[in-house]
């Protein structure tokens, strides 16, 4: 059983339980598990390194710093979260300045930052520890009559310098998982494109515009559904489908799953353990 | 179809000034004009955006004596390296503006926010460069031309200069000794529109391309405004001066910058000897351009080269001076090294041979850019004031293009109000409607521009290169009659009036087989050796003869040859040794 | 540089350009036409075009000018993606393609189309002319060219990426942003104005920076990075963004955007709870008027799936809520001692 510091995003907090609620259901049956993390907090979504950079590296250097302690990789379900914590380790790696003052405030708590411990998304865990062939083998109710747009987001590929696990215009990580997973990926251009949520509250109309030309895309290419490794990404496809869709005078619907849901209906677990009932968007 | 334009402009007042080009030299002219004068109308036609112009591949830096690098450093130190550079055929008058205008310059362009690198006490950096005694090259990494071509666009942008981008300048109208304005191509329309101006400042840049695939100059560069003004009867002056640069890319012929040599970079044969010892024992690889140029080809001549399937080439070596300088201070020519070269010149030297880079030569002026035509300036490359002679020293042409094209601005800024001319007739945009529909008419026997241009590179490289003799001239001169006759059967396929970039680059053929005319002329009169001209067959300078400028005149379409004197000064003929 | 005699290689193949077509005098829509031509390893895309010019095709359009990646005019979507065809080569365009041996060349995105694969460049230039994207000295003029100003390279430092940029507008095809309102400020101008309003010879960075806060402006980036991954000079456009952010809240605290504010919330937030409180953030963002009329048609169905995030008093701090609330407070003292070091400079 290889374990993992698991990063609890806000979002999955409040408003996208179901990612976690899932994850806690067949973590077991990939042979990982996810220690989650109760002390940690916000990474800033994008946003705090903007309104205060010193405050955004303090943050997660405590965050990172709290794994470190259990000597385990920080592990997100997040992508902003993702880009956000791997940003802030990134300047830390590359200031022994900012980090020694960072490490000054955290030394209070009896926390300090290493940066030993890697901050990884749990879509990578899942191929580059997991294994594809070992998730092919768990896989008891193959997706195969699915055919399934892939929706990557942004942060889980761009910046390519903070991340760099994907081509970051030309990803295939969640193609393959999916593809293990028995169900069909199909190629549509807005796959590596963005959802909108950055501007969600600041600009509702371009952001819906933008979830609009995504939903639009998938829903061209013949998909049956849509599948994103980050929750951000969902709320928008799904929470806002509806008003995107009429915005951009577009009718139909389509459904959208968490990475870990569908990972979760292949191992066999049914929709309602985990937790699709909850989405806007009926399935 | 292309459409003649009824344009409200035949009929409108005419622009205080057209500057035709919007490079380095037409942009200054333009913001120094509003700055003479902000109540004048001023527009810059220009065939591209003006921030893609040529200016913006210039690397290396701009000469002045600021003397923040060398305390010592004065004018006249830069005055006599130019002359010397020049191979004293430059006027000395012009270079003593062009040298002592060189800091105010440089200080007017920090003024306005041009982004240079900086030394430890935050003055503007300078390096050294090929043919100056002090280090006084001021750079802006290795992207010197396009932060000062960005800066001076937005000047104008916010000066509010007329804009006429993607205009295709074909004509000057003339009436007697005067000019009526412009006549160009809208190339997003086709239409032919016509410009009535008191001043027109030509700064279309170089005319090096005709070498085409020996050339490192961008696509464009093909002489426009020097070919315009030729036709309508300005005299051009020693255009037989074409620089090499010495290290061109092998395959591409794209510029390494002298920056590279001036960082510290050796030039190398296949024997591994930094060959440059016996032609310039002191300078080394800092000699000058034509010599250095001239060394390389001997090596190669000689049987020193290195051989490709892309030609004989040698290496210039970078990688002594390490991966950090490299990347901070030389990081486009890295770039540049890798996608056309497959090189990184951290790991690896460099295949270089040399390229024609510049024009000495171009429209005749005086020292305010004015030319025998009344209201009718030229500035920079497209000029010819003479500031260098017969070999450019590294780091003087940004000067040259910054310091006359502003003394053109306001020299046409203060003189429009002298001129009024009278109106362009509607025949004139008629008659170059029909010129141009003939184009595209099918012909029985026809001729497509693209082998024309292929083969007047050629010739122009093989007969009328770096080394040159009489026989060979002859021959270019030849095939330069030939092409000629062979270009009136070119047809344009692309009958369409939007965006015909078929019809343009047919029309930029033309202007350069004109102008290759007077080269080759130039080349073969010119009986002597002198800067970046070199005669086998007359090895030796012959100031006793020609110690004179070279002018053209258009006379039923073939270059009449003149002679001007070079005006001296403080400086007397000396032989020229590094 | 050559367009028919193409580099000795060995490798050698049969491509074919898949190219978009359309010349509105003629065209109702656009088209794609195939050409196939033999080339040889080590040939950049804009070789090929200009082989297809001179000798397929002479009507096909583009523009090119200096081809050696600094000019800037022959950037287009190459397999979908935006770049320079100068610089880029069809061998690597070759192993990216999802058709084997098809290139796709399309043109810009987010500017209007005039002819193939040319597109209109006005806007962008409209847009740098707005947001003033260019230094406004703080020298008179007529002062200008008796001293230099005296710059700190570490100053020098803060612009010198942001002036590579060489508007090729490929930042402006990918824009997400853009793409979905095309009078959004554009990532190019945002860098330019970024590289302005850090020049410490320039006079007028609050207005530039009053310009940019408004609508269509700074806010409204998404925070995608296209911009960033795709510009052709590697530049770290993001990074600008985020400048003017940060120097936005700096100067101006958060009361005039909505995307201030939106950011401002985040901070508040850890510093209290240590985690963010997304019921009351649409409020924070944009107001109760906003939130009531955009967002209670669908809290209804919210409410329904449970989906709606827990009010304040019910979003539990983080466990370690006393140490972090500590550490942030000291942070906060480092940053004031940092502001003070900084104005007193």
């Amino acid at each position: 059983m290889k374990r993992y510091a698991y990063y609890q995003s806000c979002i999955n907090e409040s408003m996208t339980k179901e990612v976690d609620r899932s994850i806690d259901l067949w973590q077991k049956d990939l042979g990982i598990e996810m220690v989650k993390m109760h002390e940690s907090a916000c990474c800033g979504g994008s946003n705090l390194d903007f309104v205060s950079p010193k405050h955004f590296a303090l943050v997660n250097a405590r965050n990172i710093a709290l794994a470190e302690k259990q000597g385990l990789d920080l592990v997100v379900s997040c992508n902003t979260c993702l880009m956000t914590i791997r940003t802030a380790k990134k300047k830390l790696d590359e200031s022994v300045e900012l980090k020694r003052e960072v490490n000054e405030i955290l030394g209070k708590e009896g926390l300090e930052y290493r940066g030993t411990s890697q901050v990884r998304h749990l879509l990578w865990v899942l191929i580059d520890d997991v294994g594809l062939d070992t998730i092919r083998k768990k896989v008891k109710t193959p997706l195969s009559k699915l055919r399934i747009a892939p929706f990557y987001g942004c942060h889980i590929l761009r910046p390519s310098s903070v991340l760099g696990k994907d081509d970051p215009l030309e990803p295939t990580s969640l193609d393959l998982l999916l593809d293990a997973l028995g169900g069909k990926s199909i190629p549509y251009e807005h796959k590596n494109r963005c959802c909108g949520f950055h501007t969600l509250l600041v600009a509702e109309e371009e952001s819906l515009n933008v979830a609009a030309e995504a939903l639009r895309e998938a829903m061209e290419a013949k998909a049956d559904c849509i599948v994103t490794p980050c929750p951000l990404c969902h709320t928008v496809l799904d929470g806002y489908q509806a008003k995107a869709l009429r915005q951009s005078g577009l009718r139909g619907s389509i459904p959208v799953f968490h990475l870990s849901e569908v990972v979760g209906l292949a191992l066999g677990y049914s929709e309602r353990q985990l937790g699709i009932r909850r989405h806007i968007v009926t399935v | 179809m292309l459409q003649v334009c009824t344009d409200f402009r035949l009929s409108m007042k005419p622009f205080d000034i057209v500057i035709v080009g919007g490079g380095g030299a037409g942009l200054y002219a333009a913001m120094e004009a509003m700055k003479t004068n902000p109540g004048l109308n001023v527009a810059v036609i220009s065939k591209i955006y003006p921030n893609r112009s040529h200016t913006s591949a210039a690397q290396g830096g701009a000469n002045a004596a600021l003397a923040n690098k060398a305390k010592d450093d004065t004018v006249e130190m830069h005055i006599f390296d130019t002359i010397k550079g020049s191979d004293y055929l430059a006027d000395q008058d012009a270079v003593e503006v062009l040298c002592s205008e060189a800091p105010k310059i440089i200080r007017e362009l920090d003024n306005m926010g041009t982004p240079w690198s900086r030394l430890d006490d935050k003055t503007i950096a300078q390096r050294p460069f090929g043919g100056a005694g002090r280090p006084r090259c001021c750079y802006c990494a290795d992207k010197t031309g396009h932060t000062i071509l960005q800066t001076l666009y937005e000047q104008c942008l916010r000066k509010g200069v007329f804009f006429f981008n993607e205009y295709f300048a074909i004509d000057l109208s003339v009436e007697g000794s005067r000019s009526r304005g412009l006549i160009a191509m809208n190339i997003k329309t086709g239409k032919i529109e016509a410009f009535p101006a008191k001043t027109v400042i030509f700064a279309t840049g170089g005319y090096s391309k005709m070498y085409w695939n020996r050339s490192s100059n961008a696509a464009g560069n093909t002489g426009d405004g020097q070919a315009i003004a030729y036709r309508a009867g300005i005299p051009l002056k020693d255009m037989e001066f074409v620089q090499f640069h010495p290290t061109g890319l092998r395959k591409s012929g794209l510029l390494v910058t002298e920056g590279a040599r001036g960082e510290g970079g050796y030039l190398v044969n296949a024997l591994g000897e930094r060959f440059m010892a016996r032609y310039a024992p002191e300078k080394m690889e800092l000699g000058p351009r034509d010599l250095v140029s001239r060394s390389l080809e001997t090596e190669i001549l000689e049987g020193r080269g290195l051989d490709s399937p892309a030609g004989k080439y040698l290496l210039l070596d970078l990688r002594h001076l390490g991966a950090d300088i490299i990347k901070s201070r030389l990081p486009q020519i890295r770039e540049m090294c890798m996608y056309f070269e497959g090189v990184d010149p951290i790991d690896e030297p460099v295949p270089v041979r040399p390229t024609a880079h510049y024009s000495m030569g171009g429209i005749d002026t005086d020292n305010y850019g004015r030319t025998i035509m009344e209201g009718v300036y030229a500035a920079g490359e497209c000029g010819c004031v003479s500031v260098h002679g017969a070999n450019r020293l590294g780091g003087n042409s940004l000067l040259d293009i910054l310091v006359f094209g502003r003394i053109a601005g306001r020299a046409a800024a203060e003189e429009s109000g002298k001129f009024n001319p009278s109106a362009i007739p509607e025949s004139e945009v008629t008659r170059i409607e029909h010129d141009l529909r003939g184009f595209m008419q099918p012909k029985g026997h026809y001729e497509r521009y693209g082998a024309l241009r292929e083969e007047l590179g050629q010739t122009l490289g093989l007969n009328v290169g770096i080394f040159r003799e009489a026989s060979k001239i002859r021959k270019g001169i030849e095939d330069i009659e030939s092409l000629t006759e062979r270009f009136s059967h070119v047809r344009v396929f692309d009958t369409g009036d939007i965006y015909n970039t078929n019809l343009l680059q047919a029309l930029e053929l033309k202007n350069m087989l004109d102008l290759a005319a007077t080269v080759a002329a130039g080349a073969l009169a010119r009986e002597e050796s002198r800067g970046s001209h070199t005669r086998n067959d007359f090895p030796v300078r012959d100031d006793k003869k020609w110690h004179k400028h070279t002018i053209y005149t258009y006379e039923e379409g073939h270059p009449r040859i003149g002679f001007k004197p070079v005006t001296m000064g403080r400086y007397e003929l000396q032989e020229r040794t590094y | 540089m050559s367009d028919t005699t193409i580099q000795h290689h060995v490798e050698s193949r049969d491509v074919t350009f898949r190219v978009h077509r359309f010349n509105p005098q003629v065209d109702s829509k656009p088209y794609f036409d195939d050409y196939t031509i033999k080339l040889e390893k080590g040939i950049t895309v804009l070789r090929a075009l200009n082989y297809i010019k001179e000798h397929v095709d002479s009507t096909v359009t583009f523009r090119a000018f200096c081809q050696a990646g600094i000019c800037g005019s022959c950037a287009m979507r190459i397999n979908g993606i935006s770049k320079l065809a100068c610089t880029t080569q069809v061998w690597d365009e070759l192993d990216r393609s999802r058709e084997t041996g098809i290139i796709r060349i399309e043109p810009l995105r987010n500017l209007p189309l005039i002819k193939d694969l040319v597109v209109e460049m006005d806007p962008l230039v409209g847009k740098m002319k707005k947001h003033s994207n260019w230094v406004d000295s703080r020298m008179p003029e007529d002062e200008w060219g008796k001293k230099e100003f005296l710059i700190s390279e570490k100053e020098f430092l803060t612009y010198d990426k942001a002036t590579d940029c060489i508007l090729c507008a490929s930042c402006v095809s990918e824009c997400t942003i853009l793409r979905a309102h095309q009078e959004y400020v554009s990532p190019a101008v945002l860098l330019k104005s970024y590289r302005m309003n850090v020049d410490s010879r320039d006079g007028i960075h609050d207005q530039r920076l009053a310009g940019l806060v408004k609508d269509h402006g700074v806010w409204d980036c998404t925070h995608c990075y296209r911009c960033q991954e795709t510009c052709v000079k590697h530049i770290p456009i993001m990074d600008a963004i985020h400048g003017i952010r940060e120097d936005a809240i700096e100067r101006r605290g958060t009361k005039d955007t909505s995307g201030a504010r939106h950011a401002e919330a985040f901070m508040d937030d850890i510093a209290k709870k240590g985690k963010l409180v997304e019921a009351t953030l649409p409020i924070r963002t944009n107001g109760i008027a906003w939130t009531v009329k955009n967002l209670l048609p669908m809290a209804f169905k919210m409410v329904l799936k449970r989906r709606t995030p827990p009010p304040p008093p019910l979003v539990k701090a983080s466990k370690g809520i006393d140490a972090l609330r500590k550490e942030f407070r000291e942070m906060t003292g480092h940053v004031t001692k940092d502001h003070q070091k900084k104005s007193g400079e």
